[in-house]
């Protein structure tokens, strides 16, 4: 039975890399292979071990921890980019990813070849990119360069447009991994006020980002993460509590 | 029926995705280039005139009964689809890593999208090919109809290569060299700038195991000899078709969860 108010649902997930075969197969590696007896020691190593909670309708959950602790890895999986090792994430609602913007930029396509392109890749519908147009090219502030290939764009410019497209839809869940750092201060300040707006009308949100202020300011529940592993889940308070543990790890360095 | 509910629910879904792929494909295809898509029509016809001049003249091959131009320009057109799209297909999934890791995207887009985007191609190819066919006098007839049986049944023959290939390539980036190689032999393999009869009979029940021979030899009874099609070579055509597309539907659906970790 679907409980009515839960939007995420992860049951005991877990996701394991292999560390040894990052280049895939090769002939060569085979056939210097044949000739040792001992097989090559696979290197495991664990992004995610044994992830389980839930969250509800309307929820603004930010995840926190130190670099390649498996906040990413996390958000992946929920937007069904990588199917966990073990355990399943069930999502309940359309899924907006915001994890890498501009993933679908083609460089060589102008801005405005690139709004279809990208939205098409985001799965929006013609009729939808159609209707949301002016819209999005207004608020890139992009509408002199509409005919600018994109690998003429600043990196800032870029980042621009795949908010604006990124931002068109309402939707149910919206992933966001890092990305209201892009352009720069006026655009931040619009980008910010479009997530709030957002958040407002409703919108479950998971957020990733290393600065705890805005953590602090956006977010109804805090999800600590340290080595593949849930540290804490619960207020902002967490946040304070993630803040000493840095402290602490920072002296012992020292 | 799940099964047609399913494809038609995907083509509902991805299919502006996949005309944008495509669409995309054509414009970073011509968009430098001074001559743009005229170089689809013109490059099948360049390399048909060098290959004539070879194959004609310095070999002294030729088709008793047939205009060996034409007979040479339906070989090419096919094979060529073959191989340029099974190329692309193959390096789609690769090439597209950095897209895949960072947005759900159903993985067999990449391939699909590309034979789709050379079979536009091939269609355009087609206009020199029925040029050759009025200038050479060899005229057309009522058969012409079921060619695209032979094209469709190419295109899927060439899918299936696709699933196939692009998911080898991913466990096995050798598989880009290996497979020029391999394209290099089929080439000689297939009876594209020869006759069949040429070959020894034993060595032509071999050449006969491929697929390709089917689908140009589809094309080449209704095109040259101006003869409807029998119930086997429809069956081998379709039969083929079926068989490699559904094996590569198969393999590439098993290990589709796999492609992530081999990035």
């Amino acid at each position: 039975m679907k409980k009515k108010n839960i939007m995420i649902k992860a049951d005991h997930v877990s996701m394991r890399f292999n560390l040894g075969i990052d280049k895939g197969f090769s002939l060569k590696q085979w056939f210097v292979d044949i000739g040792k007896h001992k097989k090559k020691e696979k290197k495991e190593f664990w992004a995610l071990s044994d992830f389980d909670f839930e969250i509800e309708r309307g929820e603004v959950v930010g995840f926190i921890g130190s670099n390649g602790a498996g906040k990413s890895t996390l958000l992946k999986v929920i937007a069904g980019v990588m199917k966990p090792t073990k355990g399943q994430v069930k999502t309940y609602g359309n899924i907006c990813p915001m994890i890498e913007l501009g993933a679908g930029f083609d460089p060589q396509l102008t801005a405005r070849e690139n709004i279809y392109l990208n939205g098409a890749v985001m799965g929006y519908s013609k009729e939808l990119i159609d209707s949301k147009f002016d819209e999005i090219v207004e608020f890139s502030e992009l509408k002199d360069f509409l005919e600018v290939p994109v690998q003429n764009f600043s990196s800032g410019m870029v980042a621009r447009l795949a908010f604006s497209i990124a931002t068109i839809v309402e939707p149910e869940i919206l992933i966001v991994d890092e990305i209201l750092s892009v352009g720069d201060i006026a655009f931040q300040a619009k980008s910010e006020a479009k997530m709030m707006q957002m958040i407002n009308g409703g919108t479950t949100v998971l957020y990733v980002s290393h600065s705890l202020e805005s953590i602090k300011k956006l977010c109804t529940k805090v999800v600590w993460i340290e080595h593949g592993v849930v540290q804490k889940i619960g207020g902002k308070e967490v946040c304070d509590e993630y803040y000493k543990y840095m402290l602490l790890s920072q002296e012992k360095i020292n | 029926m799940t099964f047609i509910n399913n494809i038609k629910y995907s083509f509902q879904k991805y299919g502006f995705l996949i005309e944008q792929l495509v669409s995309r494909d054509f414009k970073v295809k011509y968009k430098r280039s001074m001559l743009g898509i005229l170089w689809s029509l013109l490059y099948p016809i360049l390399m048909m005139i060098v290959m004539a001049i070879v194959f004609s003249n310095v070999f002294k091959f030729s088709t008793p009964g047939v205009n060996y131009l034409v007979y040479l320009l339906t070989g090419l057109t096919f094979f060529n689809y073959f191989s340029e799209a099974s190329n692309l297909a193959m390096s789609s999934v690769v090439g597209n890593f950095s897209l895949i890791n960072k947005v759900y995207i159903p993985k067999y887009i990449f391939p699909l999208s590309k034979c789709l985007f050379v079979g536009i191609n091939l269609l355009l190819t087609l206009i020199p090919l029925y040029i050759v066919i009025f200038a050479t006098g060899t005229g057309i007839n009522f058969y012409h109809l079921l060619l695209p049986y032979a094209l469709l049944c190419l295109f899927l023959f060439t899918v299936g290569m696709g699933f196939i290939l692009s998911t080898i390539s991913v466990f096995l980036r050798d598989m880009f060299y290996i497979y020029g190689i391999i394209i290099t032999i089929w080439t000689y393999l297939t009876p594209i700038m020869y006759d069949i009869s040429m070959i020894s009979s034993k060595l032509q029940i071999f050449l006969k195991c491929n697929p390709l021979y089917h689908y140009i030899n589809f094309a080449r009874t209704i095109i040259l000899y101006h003869q409807c099609p029998t119930i086997g070579q429809f069956a081998m055509c379709g039969v083929s078709a079926a068989v490699v597309l559904f094996l590569g539907m198969f393999v590439f659906k098993k290990n589709q969860d796999k492609f992530i970790y081999y990035v």
